[in-house]
């Protein structure tokens, strides 16, 4: 039976070469979401759900549509809507009329865990799927590296575009290559061809801004609008610490001295919000002050409209940014969003930090 | 704060959301401490300006209302209490927003009063119903060092709550009576001569039902064109147990059972003959529960489903047009079971 996923920013690389490692030579893999998924996703949903709910629906109605039967959704009951997405899709999906079978990932309730993972690794035995697995994230690393190395590169390239252009040959290297040998090399390699083929223009002195938020709206350049490379292009280096890789990463999971970005966040926005409340709230707050801490220039918050726990964050988030002077600008997301206004607003900003940094104090 | 030690400490309760629901756990319990408890006044035009224009944009009404309580009583009281509430029951959570409301409040105005917010959430945190004795001893210190005196605010507060769930909460018997035109559950509706006799299941959050200003008195409104109503908070809990375990899903949003169970019950009972839904504009729960009901609804449309979203725009007289449509197309639906009313009963 055809296997396929929703569109979710690189993560999709991720996916595929977990789904190629377990032999599965049926996949399908899904374009990247154009107007007419945004159209779609919103046709078919109610009014006010998140946008990512929408997105995904028309990634999700645009796979079936080439060929697919075996749909990976996840589901992770929070404090937010997430854990309605899988029910909820195939409501939809049934009321449509379509033909399919959404395999649900619900990390938390183990015994179906396993049993949908073994549904999706119909073709390899136990030990060959978590083989496939640990690939999986493993490649996740590199191709966080190639997200942190391109978004650093990109500010500071003299020919516009050239490293864009080696990261998606670097992407696709990344999910042929097999063989655990020729994995481990995959870091030399990435930065290696970065240094050979993107030319830098080493005496620029670039602004650095941090961008969090809410996880889709960070990792798919759909919603974005691709605010990464527009910051790139007006030579601003920028990073995320928001992927995938706490979750799917066992590995670093497992082990005790790993660092972890979001939990020193955490601990920074305790006065601000104590408790737990879903999404990325605290992570969001903290990392205003982590990135302050560590000498950055200003942080770009994203979020979905409708967004539950984010909405917090960005009522709270002036605060933040008044008490530590860390310029932050908030953006709301949706599937109208205009080009023109998310530019506009990125270049204000940006001149204002280039100002803040020039005067020494700001205004 | 002056500390007189001749003058009660006042305690404000914004009437808003969770207010709904446990006024009088909260309220028996700060007055059996001693306090003056001063709540909010009803939710009127101008508090709703406060609140717009407070409130951050994307919030979902309710919410936005809620600032504008808070705001009414910021100067008149010593401590404004808004707890962080996360859920009562384990596995099902609340709205995020319950428990980053104070927060959110204290950082987004500076000038309130002290708040005071303990923090309660038996879904995801785990706290155990003697952990949520423990923080009800705590906060108490703040006006009663006495501990006997202490414990018997708390033993009354809920033994109050405990009496307020079993007075609006029906049982299955009642529920029947009421579907045979035996009981009337809330309001006398007004009947008029050779008129059909309408029952009508009224379903929202707590905090839309009851607050005659954010739903456009819907109740009285309905109760004029002699509708008899029943809302969801009325419901028996194990007729929405019952129909929540027809899900394949776990329904984990508290409140949205509560509404989705009562949609569901009617529209495989079929014992109303409309059921309304009152959703709120960009309420995350409701997004969800308000897709499946009107999914599951198409599905079995015997029973006339209508969603009517609030939000601080919606005009009273598009509202009520809306509802007058809805109420006219059922009366000359067909029905074989059609009460025609010659005279008034009274109960």
């Amino acid at each position: 039976m055809p296997l396929s996923f929703p569109y979710v920013g690189t993560f999709t690389y991720v996916f595929e070469s977990i789904a190629r490692g377990m032999k599965r030579d049926d996949i399908i893999v899904p374009d990247e979401p154009t107007y007419r998924t945004k159209q779609l996703g919103s046709q078919h949903s109610s009014e006010f759900v998140c946008t990512p709910f929408k997105m995904l629906l028309g990634s999700i109605i645009e796979v079936i549509e080439k060929g697919a039967y075996e749909i990976v959704a996840t589901v992770f009951v929070d404090y937010c809507r997430l854990g309605y997405y899988s029910p909820l899709y195939k409501i939809i999906l049934d009321d449509l009329g379509y033909d399919f079978d959404l395999i649900n990932l619900d990390w938390f309730n183990k015994i179906e865990f396993f049993t949908s993972f073994k549904k999706l690794a119909c073709n390899v035995n136990a030990v060959q799927a978590f083989q496939a697995f640990r690939v999986g994230w493993i490649k996740n690393r590199y191709i966080d590296q190639i997200d942190k190395t391109l978004y650093s590169y990109g500010a500071v390239e003299i020919e516009k575009g050239a490293s864009y252009k080696v990261a998606h040959k670097l992407y696709r290297q990344v999910v042929e290559t097999e063989g655990m040998k020729n994995i481990r090399m995959l870091p030399k390699i990435i930065r290696k061809t970065f240094d050979d083929e993107v030319e830098i223009d080493t005496e620029a002195k670039p602004l650095k801004v941090g961008v969090v938020g809410e996880l889709y709206a960070v990792v798919e350049p759909a919603i974005n609008l691709d605010i990464m490379r527009r910051l790139n292009d007006i030579g601003v280096i920028t990073e995320t610490p928001i992927t995938f890789t706490r979750w799917i990463d066992l590995g670093q999971r497992m082990n005790p001295f790993k660092k972890w970005h979001y939990k020193a966040c955490i601990k920074h926005a305790k006065p601000y919000v104590r408790y737990p409340l879903g999404g990325k709230t605290r992570e969001s707050l903290g990392a205003v002050i982590e990135y302050k801490e560590k000498g950055w220039d200003g942080v770009i918050h994203l979020y979905p409209f409708t967004c539950m726990p984010e909405i917090i964050s960005r009522s709270i988030l002036p605060q933040v940014s008044k008490e530590h002077d860390m310029p932050v600008l908030s953006l709301v997301l949706d599937e109208h969003t205009g080009e023109a206004g998310i530019q506009t607003r990125l270049e204000a900003f940006v001149d204002l930090l280039e100002r803040k940094r020039n005067d020494g104090n700001g205004f | 704060m002056i500390t007189n030690p001749e003058r009660k400490l006042r305690v404000g309760i914004p009437r808003a959301l969770l207010y709904y629901k446990f006024s009088d756990l909260w309220i028996t319990f700060f007055e059996q401490l001693g306090a003056e408890v001063i709540v909010s006044p009803e939710t009127t035009k101008k508090i709703k300006n406060v609140a717009v224009r407070l409130a951050p944009d994307e919030d979902c009404y309710s919410t936005k209302l809620y600032f504008g309580h808070a705001m009414a009583l910021k100067d008149k009281v010593d401590y404004l209490f808004i707890p962080r509430f996360g859920g009562s029951k384990k596995k099902y959570v609340g709205c995020p927003k319950f428990i980053g409301l104070a927060e959110v409040l204290r950082s987004m105005i500076p000038d309130l009063p002290e708040i005071l917010m303990p923090h309660y959430n038996r879904g995801m945190d785990k706290h155990t119903r003697i952990g949520l004795l423990v923080r009800a001893f705590r906060l108490g210190k703040i006006f009663r060092k006495n501990p006997f005196v202490r414990i018997r605010a708390i033993s009354r507060a809920f033994k109050a709550q405990k009496f307020h769930n079993k007075t609006m909460i029906i049982d299955e018997n009642i529920l029947r009576k009421w579907e045979n035109s035996e009981v009337i559950l809330n309001d006398f509706p007004i009947y008029n001569e050779n008129e059909k006799q309408l029952k009508i299941a009224l379903v929202g959050h707590s905090y839309v039902l009851n607050d005659p200003f954010s739903s456009l008195s819907i109740r009285s409104l309905l109760q004029s064109y002699g509708v008899d109503i029943i809302t969801s908070e009325q419901m028996p809990r194990n007729l929405i147990e019952k129909q929540m375990a027809k899900l394949e899903y776990d329904i984990y949003f508290d409140f949205e059972r509560e509404i989705l169970g009562t949609i569901m019950h009617f529209i495989e009972s079929k014992t109303v003959d409309g059921i309304i839904h009152l959703l709120i504009f960009s309420c995350g729960p409701d997004s969800i529960a308000g897709d499946i009901a009107a999914r599951l609804s198409k599905r079995d449309s015997e029973v006339p489903l209508l969603q009517l979203v609030f939000d601080e725009l919606t005009g009273e007289a598009g509202m009520r047009t809306r509802i007058e449509a809805f109420v006219d197309m059922l009366r000359r639906s067909i029905d074989k079971k059609v009460i025609f009313l010659t005279e008034q009963v009274r109960i």
